[in-house]
């Protein structure tokens, strides 16, 4: 299962077979397979010297278990707006992609998620604004009316204790976030009313800059220099509210505006280490330890090319490009000869597939966080329905595998706890004690 | 549990399209929002080809009948339960690199009522299992959003 196990212990083999040939001091050699075995087995050596692989596993399922496991970024709610499709029934991921519905969340032991309210940025002017603030409000509602129409198995949170109080209740619980700022339009007054909606964190801006801030892969670049003056006011606001302020997507002075503005602690609801795999959508160490300085979370996501560079496929592209040589000019092809050339591009797909996104690179990232901003500012989110999903973490019922990779890494249930949920609860408490000490500062 | 999926990861597999109702006007307009890579593979079997050179100087000659060849395959509107002849009106490039995006612009006139629209839209879900389609409709006062996919790739909304 952890590929880097194998390795060293083939590496093992390989050494160890070279010096049966080159050495015939048994001493030396066995000593010197101790000392190799010792390295192998040292990040995983935690509770017992002896634990077996399968005893390793099974300790890590008993953590998963018990903890509280959140994800905070899930674009599921653009799978509610599939005419037919119910949360309630479990999908076949290999259908159509889904990732996400409550018997896969329960089958995953996956106990609280964001789902994301997203609305794909269009023409900024009153009209497009009133059709977003349309759009994102029936995302909305479709999270709302699924969670009451599946009460007995999930409730809708609200609050940080919610996500605990369901986990007791065996329900799964359910938080809601807004996906680009762009449905607040230019009028401030919507930022509550996304509140009173259930609304907890706004992600400022998606892939195109908005009247509120820059992106990170916006086309003609930064417009505002990070944040707006508008999108001053909104971070002002969500703060007054309570709403986490999410920096991902944000280009890099974003991050730093709204680190400087937010009188709370922020979020990077989906962003890795920039320092591990470069893209812009990652952090940089200087944003990870100005973000543990600021008290926020780094909420680690399953995006294949965040995760790793993804690797030349030679073999494949040769065989691509020889097969294209030798088709007929595309507008003399009939319907079955188009079907029948579709046909053998995808089998050299399934011959050559591109080396996946898996666990060790999630725990990569992982390493990297924790050594540079500290245990307390990682979490996941994990973008499914949303382009995320690697081998071993394809769906829901799979995020298991993210604290096998934790436990073999070495990582204790105290800290695994806060990975999985914790840091994130922890800033959600304090968003909202910030909100309660600005609205008390209102009142008096 | 614990175990392994066979699948390989996928990246985001997205198209939009904004179909609007303009009942003042009389017109009936649609946006595609497309992925170039998805339009090159979808037509000539390859991401990167120059060879349409869409909205390019050189523009292949065959590059609209090829598009619209394959669009008709996969992509239809229904007005009042009659399918509307696509003529492209414009088209333009969006983004840039992998995140390049062809816009495809439609537009029909069409007097009031405006009773139903039906769509299908199974673009490049001949391509990846995992195609998804937002549409967005904004018609009559009201916006609407839906996914459309190859298990669900037509429908129908009523006024």
């Amino acid at each position: 299962m952890d590929s880097s196990n194998v390795v060293s212990l083939n590496q093992l083999n390989f050494q160890t077979k070279i010096m049966l040939k080159s050495n015939s001091n048994y001493l030396i050699l066995l000593s010197m397979i101790l000392l190799l075995i010792g390295c192998k087995d040292k990040p995983a050596a935690t509770d017992s010297e002896s634990e077996t692989e399968e005893e390793l596993v099974q300790r890590a399922l008993e953590i998963h278990k018990r903890i509280l496991t959140l994800d905070t970024h899930a674009d599921t709610p653009l799978r509610m707006i599939e005419p037919g499709f119910d949360m309630a029934e479990r999908h076949d991921p290999n259908e159509t992609g889904s990732k996400v519905d409550y018997p896969r969340m329960k089958e995953g032991d996956l106990d609280a998620i964001f789902f994301a309210a997203f609305v794909a940025q269009d023409i900024r002017d009153d009209e497009g604004n009133t059709r977003a603030k349309a759009l994102c409000l029936q995302m909305i509602d479709s999270i709302i009316s699924s969670a009451e129409k599946n009460s007995d198995i999930v409730g809708l949170a609200l609050n940080p204790d919610d996500a605990y109080a369901l986990e007791k209740e065996g329900k799964r619980a359910i938080y809601i976030g807004i996906e680009n700022g762009y449905p607040i339009g230019n009028d401030l007054s919507n930022v509550k009313a996304y509140f009173d909606k259930g609304v907890r964190y706004i992600t400022l801006v998606h892939s195109s800059n908005n009247d509120l801030a820059d992106s990170a892969t916006d086309e003609n670049g930064a417009e505002h220099g990070g944040i707006s003056e508008f999108g001053s006011q909104v971070v002002s606001e969500m703060n007054r509210l309570g709403i986490m302020v999410d920096v991902s997507h944000g280009n890099d002075s974003v991050f730093y505006d709204a680190i400087a503005l937010s009188k709370a602690p922020i979020i990077a609801s989906h962003s890795n280490a920039r320092a591990v795999t470069d893209h812009r959508r990652n952090m940089t160490d200087d944003m990870l330890q100005l973000m543990a300085e600021n008290g926020g979370v780094v909420q680690l996501t399953m995006l294949a090319d965040y995760l790793r560079e993804a690797p030349p496929n030679a073999a494949r592209d040769s065989a691509m490009a020889a097969l294209r040589a030798n088709m007929k000019p595309i507008s003399e092809m009939t319907d079955e000869e188009r079907a029948t050339i579709r046909k053998s591009f995808q089998e050299l797909n399934t011959k050559f597939p591109n080396p996946p996104a898996t666990v060790a690179h999630v725990a990569d990232h992982i390493d990297h966080i924790v050594k540079v901003a500290g245990i307390d500012h990682v979490g996941i989110g994990c973008d499914f329905d949303g382009g995320g999903g690697i081998e071993g973490v394809f769906d829901a019922t799979e995020v298991m595998n993210i604290t096998i990779a934790l436990v073999k890494r070495g990582y204790t249930e105290a800290e695994i706890e806060k990975i999985w949920g914790g840091n994130l609860i922890r800033v959600f408490k304090e968003v909202q004690a910030v909100a309660e000490q600005l609205q008390a500062g209102e009142s008096s | 549990m614990g175990v392994s999926h066979q699948s390989v990861a996928h990246p985001l597999r997205l198209s939009l399209c904004e179909i609007e109702y303009l009942s003042k006007k009389q017109v009936l307009t649609i946006h595609l929002k497309l992925f170039l890579t998805d339009v090159n593979e979808a037509i000539v079997f390859d991401p990167y080809s120059k060879e349409l050179a869409f909205c390019q100087p050189n523009e292949s000659s065959k590059a609209n009948e090829l598009l619209l060849d394959y669009l008709n395959r996969f992509f239809y509107v229904k007005v009042n339960g009659k399918k509307v002849d696509l003529k492209i009106k414009s088209k333009k490039l969006g983004g840039d690199g992998e995140n390049t995006a062809l816009w495809v612009y439609f537009e029909f006139g069409h007097a009031p009522p405006l009773k139903s629209v039906e769509i299908k839209n199974a673009v490049f879900t001949d391509l990846f299992f995992d195609q998804n389609n937002i549409v967005y409709i904004h018609a009559n006062g009201t916006s609407k959003s839906l996914m459309l996919n190859k298990k669900t790739a037509v429908h129908e909304l009523r006024f």
